[in-house]
C-alpha cells in the first residue's frame, strides 16, 4: 500500500466494533504517547456493541500553522488564500493569543512614529477592520468571534481549536508530522504537511523537532548591542495578568482572596504608574531567568496573587479615592507571555539592524515599536522602572525573511516572538501587529514552497522577489521596496487620470508605493465625490481582475482599546477615509460596460474579478467613503 | 480642584474686562461679542467675551480674548490670566500677561525668559502636537518624555513630545493656551470678520493673496445672498488664476441666476487653463439648467485647442449627453481624428454614434481601416 493511500484510509476510520486501533508506527514515532485504547471497555448502549473508539485521526495538509494568535492567523490565511490547503492549530478555545478575551492585550503595532502611526496593512488590517464593522461595542469576547469568523470563512483553511501540537515526527531534518492533542475530543491527530509554521510563541513543536533555539539575554559583545547587558544571562521578560473594573455607582468593598500577595508600592520607581489602573496594570508581570515555560504555572499563581494584592492596595490603601465605586468585573487567569524560546534562522536580527535601519534584500516585514525591554524581575523588582524604553524609532525598520525559518530544520518557519532575533530586538518586534506581518510573510512563502516544491531557504535565496511581490500585491508593506509586478497590466497603460484632484497625482497609483512615507506623497486624492480614475491602453487588453488600494489612514491606529480612545492617533470606528461604494467599467468597442460594483466595501485592498474582457480603458467610479468628502487611492492594478 | 479654579476664573472675567478693555486708539473701535467656545480642557462649553478691534473704516484688524493658564501643585491650583491676540482671519498673533504675573511649571519653577519665547512659538504653530493630545495624557504624564509602555495596557500612554514642541514641565499650560489660541475661536473670528465688513471690502477679500479671505468672503456673500454680476466678475478674476478655489466657487455659482452661471462657465472654459476648463465641462454635465445648443456649439470651436485626453473625453461626453448630432460639433470633432491616437480613438467612438454626412462617414471608415486592431 502506498503511504498516501494508507493515510487516506486512516482518515476514514470511525468507531467500529472490533476495529483494530490505528497505531501509525509506520509513519510516526508515537512510542511516548500515553494513549492506549485496548484497555477501553466501552459498551455502546445505542448499538449494543463494545469496542474501542478510534481517536487517532491522520490529516494531510499543504501547510500546518501552529498557534492561532495574530501571527498564526495571518500565516494561515495567507497560505490558504494563495492556494495551499492549510490547517491552523490553536491550543486555546479562542483565537487571538495575547489579544484574545482570555488575555486582552491591545493589538499594538507601529503605533507612534513622531506622533503618527505607521500602521500595518494586509491581513492584520483586514482583521482589525472586520472588528470595527462587527464589534462596534468593542467587546473582547466578541473580538474572539470576529477572528473566528475571519478564519473559518476561508474556504481553503481548517481550524482546530483546543488542540496543541505536542511533538514533531522527523524524517531526516524535516518535520514529517505534528502530533496534536485535541483536549476536547481526546484525539491525538497526526498532521502531515510538507511545510510547518510555528507561530505558537513558546514553540513546543519546533523545540521537539530539534530546531536550534536560545533563551535569555545576549551579552553586549555578541551583536555589539548598546542596550544588552555586559554579560549574557538567562533573563526572559515576564508574563502579565490583566484585569478590568467597572464603576458600580456606589461604594464597593473589596477583600483580597487567600492567595493575594500584599502590595505596598514602597520603594516603587516613579515610572511605575497607576494611570488607567481600572483597565489593568501591565507591570503586574513575572518573568524568569531560567526555564520560563516550566515556571509558567508557578508564575501564574504568583501573578494572580499580585493582581489581587495590587487591587487591594488600590481599593484599601486610601490613596485612590477615585477607586471607591470600582469593582473588578473581569480578571485574567491566563497570563500574556512576552518571551521564551527564540529559534535560530539563517540570520539573527539584533538591535543595530533596527536602530541603524539596515536594508535587507529579503525584507518581508517591518516594525517600529520602541526598544521596550521590561525590567528584570518584573513586579518582584519594583525599584526599577517597569520597562526601559531605550530607543524610540523615528522611522520603521525592515525584518528579513532569513530570520523566519529554521537554520537546521528545513521545512520549518516561524512568525511571532519566537523568530530568530536577539532579546533586545525582541523587545521591539514582539508587538502583535509586527508578528502578524511576519505571519503573512511565512504563510505566503509556504505557498511558494508548495507550488515550486522547494524549502523555505530556497525561497529566500531564489524566489525572494516573487515572495515580496506577492506580499505587496496582497497589501503588505515593505519599507523602501516599491512593487514592480511584471504581470500588472495597469503599468502598461498609456494614460491614467482622475476626474478631479485635490492632492497627489493619478500617476502615483502606478508607482508601487502603497502609502505616503519617507516624506513622499504616493496617493491621488479626488476633489469631492463622486470621482473617477481612468486608465487608457493603446490597444485592447484582456483583463479579468482590477485591484485597488484605498486609503484607511495608516497614520491613525484602529486596534480596539479598552479606553476606546478616539483622537487623531487612535480611532474607535471604521476609518472615515475608507472607500465605501464604487464600481468599475471597461470600454469595449467604444462603449462602457459594467465589470463590477461594490456597495459596502470593508477592506483597503479592493478586488474585482470578472470574466476576461478585452478593453481599451478602465474606469473606476467612486461614489462614497465612510465619512470624508474626498476619496484617496494608493494603487490600481489590472491583471489578465 | 482644577474645575473650581476655572469656574472662579470665569466669574472674574467681566471684572478683568472692565479693567482691560478701555484702551482704544484714535478712531479705532472695540466691539465685545459674547461667544461660546468648546475647549477640550473644559467639560462644558465656555461662555466668554471676544473683543473685535476695527479701524476707522470699520475693517476688523485684531481680536483679543482673556483666557487663563492653570497650574496645579499638590491639589492647589493657581490661575494666571492671559490675553491672546489674533488677526482678522483668526491667526494667533501674541499673548500678554497681566502686570507682575508670571507663568509657572510643575515643580513650582518659574518660566525662564526663553520659556516665554518658546511658548509664543508653540502657540503660533497651528499644527502643534497638542492638537492631537488628550487632557488626561497631559495630566497623568508629568514627565513629557515619560516612558510608558502601551503593550499590555490600558490607560497609560507614551506621550512623546519633542522638546521643541513644549515647555518642559509646563505641558498643561502649553496645552490649555494652545487650544485657546488655535481652537474654536478661529472660526468665530472668521465669521465675525465676514459679518463686520462691507460688500466692497469683501470683494477686496476675494482678490487677496491669502485664500482664507476668499473663503470668508464667499461664505459671507452666500449668507447675504449677494449674487450680483460685479461680485461674480471679481470671483471669476480670482479663480482664473487659482484653480484650487474652483470647488468652492462652483458651489456658490449654484445659487446665482442661470444667466450668470452660464456666463461664468463660459469664461472659465474660454479663458481658463485645463483645470478651469475641466471644472466648467463637469459642471455643465451635472447642471439641471437647460443649456442652449448654440452655447455648446460655441464651446466646440475650442476643441482643437484642448490639450489633454481628459479634456477632450469629458467634452465629448458632455456633447453625447446634451448636444448629440450637432453638425457644428461633429465638424469640429472630425479634426481630432488626426490628433494623438488616444484622442483620435475617443473622437472616433464619439463620431461613430453621430449622424454623419457621407464624406464624414468615409473619413471615419478610413480611420477604422487604419486602426481597427487598436480600437
Amino acid at each position: 500500500m502506498k503511504r498516501r493511500d494508507f493515510f487516506k484510509k486512516g482518515t476514514k476510520a470511525a468507531i467500529a466494533a472490533g476495529s483494530v486501533p490505528m497505531i501509525f508506527t509506520s509513519c510516526a514515532s508515537t512510542n511516548d504517547i500515553v494513549y492506549d485504547k485496548p484497555q477501553d471497555k466501552w459498551y455502546h448502549l445505542g448499538t449494543g456493541k463494545s469496542g474501542t473508539p478510534n481517536r487517532k485521526p491522520v490529516k494531510n495538509y499543504d501547510v500546518a500553522v501552529i498557534g492561532g494568535g495574530a501571527a498564526g492567523i495571518c500565516a494561515a490565511v495567507a497560505a490558504a488564500r494563495n492556494g495551499s490547503k492549510t490547517v491552523l492549530i490553536q491550543d486555546r478555545p479562542v483565537l487571538g493569543g495575547n489579544a484574545s478575551s482570555e488575555i486582552r492585550v491591545h493589538l499594538n503595532g507601529v503605533n507612534n512614529i513622531k506622533g503618527k502611526a505607521e500602521r500595518e496593512t494586509g491581513i492584520i488590517e483586514e482583521i482589525l477592520l472586520h472588528n470595527r464593522f462587527e464589534n462596534e461595542q468593542e467587546a473582547f469576547p466578541v473580538f474572539d468571534h470576529v477572528m473566528y469568523d475571519f478564519v473559518v470563512r476561508e474556504p481553503n483553511l481548517t481550524l482546530m481549536l483546543n488542540t496543541q501540537a505536542v511533538e514533531a515526527v522527523m524524517e531526516g531534518n524535516k518535520i514529517k508530522s505534528a502530533m496534536c492533542w485535541q483536549a476536547t475530543t481526546e484525539k491525538m491527530f497526526t498532521i502531515n504537511a510538507p511545510i510547518f509554521i510555528d507561530s505558537s510563541g513558546d514553540g513546543l513543536l519546533a523545540a521537539t523537532s530539534g530546531a536550534e533555539y536560545r533563551t535569555g539575554r545576549e551579552g553586549k559583545a555578541e551583536f555589539n548591542e548598546t542596550y544588552a547587558p555586559d554579560e549574557p544571562d538567562g533573563w526572559q521578560m515576564g508574563a502579565t495578568l490583566l484585569m478590568s473594573s467597572t464603576d458600580m455607582g456606589k461604594p464597593m468593598k473589596y477583600s483580597p482572596p487567600s492567595y493575594a500577595i500584599k502590595y505596598t508600592h514602597e520603594g516603587g520607581h516613579k515610572r511605575r504608574k497607576f494611570a488607567g489602573f481600572h483597565e489593568g496594570i501591565w507591570w503586574i508581570e513575572v518573568g524568569s531567568d531560567d526555564d520560563i515555560i516550566a515556571d509558567a504555572e508557578e508564575n501564574r499563581h504568583k501573578l494572580m496573587g499580585y493582581l489581587h494584592g495590587v487591587w487591594d492596595y488600590i481599593k484599601n490603601s486610601g490613596k485612590f479615592p477615585e477607586a471607591e465605586n470600582l469593582a473588578l468585573d473581569w480578571v485574567g487567569s491566563l497570563p500574556g507571555r512576552r518571551e521564551s524560546r527564540r529559534f535560530i534562522g539563517d540570520y539573527i536580527v539584533s538591535e543595530r539592524d533596527m536602530t541603524e535601519h539596515k536594508h535587507f534584500d529579503d525584507a518581508v516585514a517591518f516594525g517600529g515599536w520602541s526598544l521596550d525591554e521590561h525590567n528584570p524581575g518584573g513586579i518582584e523588582n519594583i525599584s526599577e522602572p517597569p520597562s526601559y524604553f531605550y530607543y524610540h524609532f523615528k522611522e520603521v525598520y525592515q525584518f528579513p525573511f532569513r530570520s523566519l525559518y529554521s537554520k537546521n530544520v528545513s521545512n520549518l518557519m516561524f512568525a511571532g516572538r519566537n523568530v530568530s532575533q536577539t532579546h533586545i530586538a525582541l523587545s521591539s518586534s514582539r508587538i502583535m501587529a509586527t508578528c502578524a506581518l511576519q505571519g503573512q510573510a511565512v504563510g505566503t512563502a509556504a505557498t511558494i514552497c508548495n507550488k515550486r516544491n522547494i524549502l523555505p531557504r530556497e525561497v529566500g535565496q531564489k524566489y525572494i522577489k516573487e515572495l515580496q511581490e506577492q506580499l505587496l500585491r496582497d497589501d503588505a508593506f515593505i519599507p523602501k521596496r516599491p512593487a514592480n509586478d511584471p504581470l500588472d497590466l495597469a503599468r502598461k497603460s498609456s494614460l491614467i487620470f482622475g476626474s478631479s484632484t485635490s492632492s497627489g497625482d493619478a500617476k502615483n497609483l502606478l508607482n508601487g508605493m502603497s502609502r505616503d512615507i519617507d516624506g513622499k506623497i504616493n496617493h491621488w486624492q479626488s476633489d469631492g465625490l463622486s470621482a473617477d480614475i481612468q486608465l487608457e491602453w493603446e490597444s485592447p487588453t484582456s483583463i479579468s481582475k482590477v485591484e485597488l488600494k484605498c486609503d484607511t489612514n495608516v497614520k491613525r491606529n484602529i486596534m480596539m482599546r479598552k479606553d476606546s480612545r478616539n483622537n487623531d492617533l487612535y480611532g474607535n470606528h471604521v476609518p472615515k477615509e475608507m472607500l465605501k461604494s464604487l464600481s468599475i467599467q471597461g470600454r469595449v468597442n467604444g462603449a462602457w460596460v459594467k465589470l463590477g460594483k461594490i456597495e459596502e466595501n470593508r477592506t483597503r485592498l479592493i478586488k474585482f474579478n470578472f470574466k476576461p474582457t478585452e478593453v481599451t480603458a478602465v474606469k473606476i467610479k467612486m461614489t462614497d467613503t465612510y465619512g470624508t468628502k474626498n476619496v484617496k487611492l494608493f494603487e490600481v492594478r489590472c491583471y489578465a | 480642584m482644577v474645575n473650581f479654579f476655572k469656574i472662579y476664573f470665569w466669574i472674574l472675567i467681566p471684572f478683568l474686562l472692565l479693567n482691560n478693555s478701555k484702551q482704544q486708539q484714535d478712531g479705532y473701535k472695540t466691539i465685545s461679542h459674547e461667544v461660546i467656545i468648546n475647549h477640550p480642557g473644559e467639560k462644558e462649553p465656555v461662555e466668554t467675551i471676544l473683543e473685535e478691534i476695527q479701524n476707522k473704516n470699520g475693517l476688523p484688524i485684531q481680536y483679543t480674548m482673556d483666557v487663563y493658564s492653570v497650574i496645579c501643585l499638590e491639589q492647589v491650583c493657581k490661575v494666571i490670566p492671559v490675553k491672546l491676540y489674533w488677526n482678522n482671519i483668526g491667526e494667533y498673533q501674541k499673548y500678554e500677561l497681566a502686570k507682575d504675573a508670571t507663568l509657572e511649571k510643575y515643580e513650582a519653577d518659574l518660566f525662564e525668559p526663553q520659556d516665554y519665547i518658546k511658548l509664543q512659538s508653540i502657540l503660533s504653530n497651528n499644527n502643534s502636537p497638542f492638537k492631537e493630545v488628550y487632557l488626561d495624557e497631559i495630566l497623568t504624564v508629568p514627565d513629557e518624555h515619560g516612558d510608558e509602555d502601551l503593550d499590555a495596557v490600558s490607560g497609560a500612554t507614551s506621550l512623546e513630545l519633542d522638546e521643541k514642541d513644549t515647555v518642559p514641565g509646563a505641558a498643561l499650560t502649553c496645552y490649555t493656551l494652545w487650544h485657546w489660541a488655535n481652537g474654536d475661536v478661529v472660526l468665530k473670528i472668521k465669521n465675525q470678520t465676514g459679518k463686520s465688513v462691507s460688500t466692497s471690502q469683501l470683494q477686496e477679500f476675494i482678490l487677496d493673496k491669502n485664500n482664507t479671505y476668499f473663503k470668508i468672503a464667499i461664505n459671507e456673500f452666500q449668507n447675504r445672498k449677494e449674487f450680483s454680476k460685479p461680485v461674480v466678475d471679481t470671483i471669476i478674476k480670482k479663480v482664473l488664476i487659482d484653480s484650487t478655489l474652483l470647488r468652492t466657487t462652483l458651489s456658490y455659482l449654484k445659487n446665482v441666476s442661470p444667466e450668470l452661471y452660464f456666463y461664468a462657465l463660459n469664461r472659465f472654459f474660454f479663458e481658463g487653463e485645463k483645470e478651469q476648463k475641466l471644472a466648467a465641462i463637469q459642471s455643465l454635465r451635472q447642471t439641471s439648467h437647460s443649456i442652449s445648443k448654440d452655447y455648446l456649439d460655441k464651446f466646440s470651436s475650442k476643441i482643437k485647442s484642448l490639450n489633454s485626453f481628459q479634456e477632450v473625453s469629458l467634452f465629448l461626453g458632455l456633447m453625447e449627453d446634451k448636444n448629440s448630432n450637432s453638425k457644428v460639433v461633429i465638424e469640429n470633432s472630425m479634426t481630432l481624428l488626426d490628433a494623438d491616437f488616444l484622442i483620435a480613438r475617443r473622437s472616433y467612438w464619439f463620431l461613430k454614434n453621430q449622424e454623419l454626412s457621407n464624406k464624414q462617414t468615409n473619413r471615419l471608415h478610413a480611420f477604422y481601416e487604419k486602426h481597427k486592431s487598436r480600437l
